[in-house]
């Protein structure tokens, strides 16, 4: 390993290669007439709603009693009807004693919603996450199967993990959604998830049976020895040991999950990418919102690879 | 205690057939020690696997206390229970302390409560000298003390009968003599052993019976005085000339 010493330089020419890539970015940006809005961008992200309240009859304000940043607007009916609305204070409409007719505004209630893309972005999150659980499942069973002594069960695991390794995403998606969506009658979301898992759980199970095989056969002959059949000789010996040794190919199965959950988009599920190209159609601020939509992803996957190094400093206690 | 009858074990390779077991007819007593030696790839490690059931035989039988290995219904995990085995690699499980290790199989195969496990596991750790190593992970410590964890990870599964496999073969030479002291006082108490061994002291001190193989086949048996003093068959000459 270099010492700090030696690495500074390298560091500080780094630092200036990246600036001089970014200053040329802009410099390419100028020179195509492209007016920048970020200022647009937060408000799709969070918003400040405004909800109006309208009066249900006509009739007049009988009270109005103000609880801190609250207020309590009590209507009367012309036909004797009587009703208590909350409002917020500062959004009062209304003084007491007030004629209104049906429909008028009594005030309005203001709360922070979460804009497009951090709706997109959570859709994305879960949707990556379901599809990661399920593709874990099925990849360790298949991976179990395509280690197991029974052929039956070993031919159906290379034929499930060929066919879908040898298919584009794309194209599994598609069909998930019009072919096993219409004949099953599932969800356009359940569609890209059980496409998303079935797609990943070829790759984990690859990845696990590489593992499993790379446990040393004395591991399992000294389980069977100990008188343990072989699920618990599994259970207990090889699959924690072939866990830390997969933890890394794993990570990178999950980080490209994510970035390929962006493929849901086609079949019409409002993801971050989607969600990204929503705003667009309304903002015209393409590159900010695309390299926005970059970032979020970058944010995603690089709390997965955190979450990951961490688990994996966890597990090397016995090396 | 255990009994063979004409045990044959035929590996069938894609250019070759291996006899490498090749005919073994043995019978071991209860607490008796008996020491395997011969030539490599004799099939000593082989008859070995037989016995706990780790290779399935192709022909002949093994009996061990009463209970046929052979027969379809036997199970074979409820014999491995009752025989140990001693690896020459150890093959102590690296994810697991060193307590981890001798109490495991204890609660997953013999059911017993953790507290039970816990006690056991201490006692034998005493028992083999490394109790203040109880949360080391096995790769922190020499091979010595790896071989003394194994056995007793072996040992409190309660076997009635302990292979071992060339213990000491994987060994630096220093290590040895910590290893077949633990191995001379199981003997001491009455275990019943087959240790596969180059270990010509070992053999000639705790034997009660040697069993000389080459090529699959038993070429000659006999106590350690009869051994290594008037072997009868030429091969037994030509290999202990070679050992001593
Ligand atoms: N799984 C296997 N597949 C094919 N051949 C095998 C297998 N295991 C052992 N053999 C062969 O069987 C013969 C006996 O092997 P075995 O390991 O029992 O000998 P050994 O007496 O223990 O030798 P060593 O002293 O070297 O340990 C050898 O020729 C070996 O190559
Ligand atoms: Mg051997």
């Amino acid at each position: 390993m270099n010492t700090n010493r030696n690495t500074w330089p390298w560091n500080l020419l780094t630092i200036a290669i990246l600036f001089t890539l970014c200053a040329g970015l802009w410099a390419a940006t100028k020179k195509i007439d492209y007016t920048w809005r970020w200022n647009r961008v937060p408000q799709y992200f969070i918003y400040h709603d405004e909800t109006l309240i309208p009066a249900p009859f006509d009739g007049q304000v009988a009270t109005i009693s103000k609880l801190g940043d609250k207020t309590q607007i009590k209507v009367l009916g012309d036909n004797g009807e009587e009703e208590t609305f909350e409002v917020d204070s500062n959004g009062i409409e209304v003084f007491e004693g007030e004629t209104l007719f049906e429909g008028d505004y009594l005030g309005a209630t203001f709360e922070w919603r979460a804009g497009p893309l951090l709706v997109g972005l959570w859709t994305t999150l879960w949707l990556s996450a379901a599809a990661s659980i399920i593709g874990m499942v099925i990849g360790l069973i298949t991976g179990l199967c395509r280690v197991s002594n029974n052929p039956t069960l070993r031919s159906l695991s290379v034929f499930y993990i060929e066919l879908i390794r040898g298919t584009p995403l794309l194209v599994q998606l598609f069909i998930f959604y019009f072919f096993l969506g219409t004949v099953l009658d599932i969800s356009r979301i359940m569609a890209g998830i059980s496409a998303l898992a079935i797609f990943a759980g070829a790759y984990v199970a690859e990845i696990i049976r590489a593992g499993i095989q790379s446990i040393p056969k004395g591991q399992m002959e000294a389980a069977r020895s100990l008188g343990m059949n072989v699920p618990q000789a599994m259970i207990h010996i090889i699959l924690p040991q072939a866990f830390k040794r997969t933890l890394p190919p794993l990570a990178g199965q999950f980080i490209s999950l994510i970035k390929d959950s962006s493929l849901v988009s086609v079949i019409a599920i409002t993801d971050l990418t989607k969600s990204g190209r929503e705003v667009i159609t309304s903002t015209f601020a393409t590159f900010e919102i695309w390299f926005v939509v970059a970032f979020l992803y970058l944010l995603l996957t690089s709390v997965l690879s955190q979450v990951a190094a961490w688990v994996e400093r966890r597990l090397a206690v016995s090396d | 205690m255990i009994k063979t009858v004409d045990l044959k074990k035929t590996f069938v390779g894609r250019d070759q057939t291996v006899h490498a077991v090749d005919g073994i007819s043995a019978h071991i007593k209860p607490s008796e020690v008996v020491v395997i030696i011969g030539p490599s790839g004799s099939g000593k490690s082989t008859y070995l696997r037989c016995l706990n059931g780790l290779e399935t035989l192709t022909s002949g039988q093994i009996i061990i206390d009463g209970v046929d290995l052979s027969a379809k219904k036997t199970d074979l995990n409820l014999v491995r229970r009752e025989v140990g085995m001693v690896f020459q690699q150890f093959n102590l499980f690296p994810h697991k302390s060193v307590l981890q290790n001798i109490v495991l199989a204890q609660q997953v195969v013999r059911k017993r409560k953790s507290s039970e496990a816990l006690e056991k596991a201490r006692m034998l750790l005493q028992k083999v000298g490394i109790a203040e190593k109880e949360n080391e992970y096995p790769i922190r410590l020499s091979g010595g003390q790896q071989q003394r964890v194994a056995i007793a990870r072996a040992l409190a599964m309660d076997p009635k009968i302990m292979l071992f496999d060339e213990p000491t073969s994987a060994l630096d030479p220093e290590m040895v003599g910590e290893v077949l002291e633990v191995m001379k006082q199981l003997a001491r108490e009455g275990m019943t052993m087959v240790v596969v061994t180059h270990e010509m002291g070992f053999a000639r001190e705790v034997a009660d019976r040697v069993l000389f193989m080459d090529q699959g086949k038993l070429v000659e048996e006999g106590t350690p005085e009869h051994f290594f003093t008037a072997p009868q068959e030429e091969r037994t000459k030509t290999f202990l000339r070679q050992v001593l």
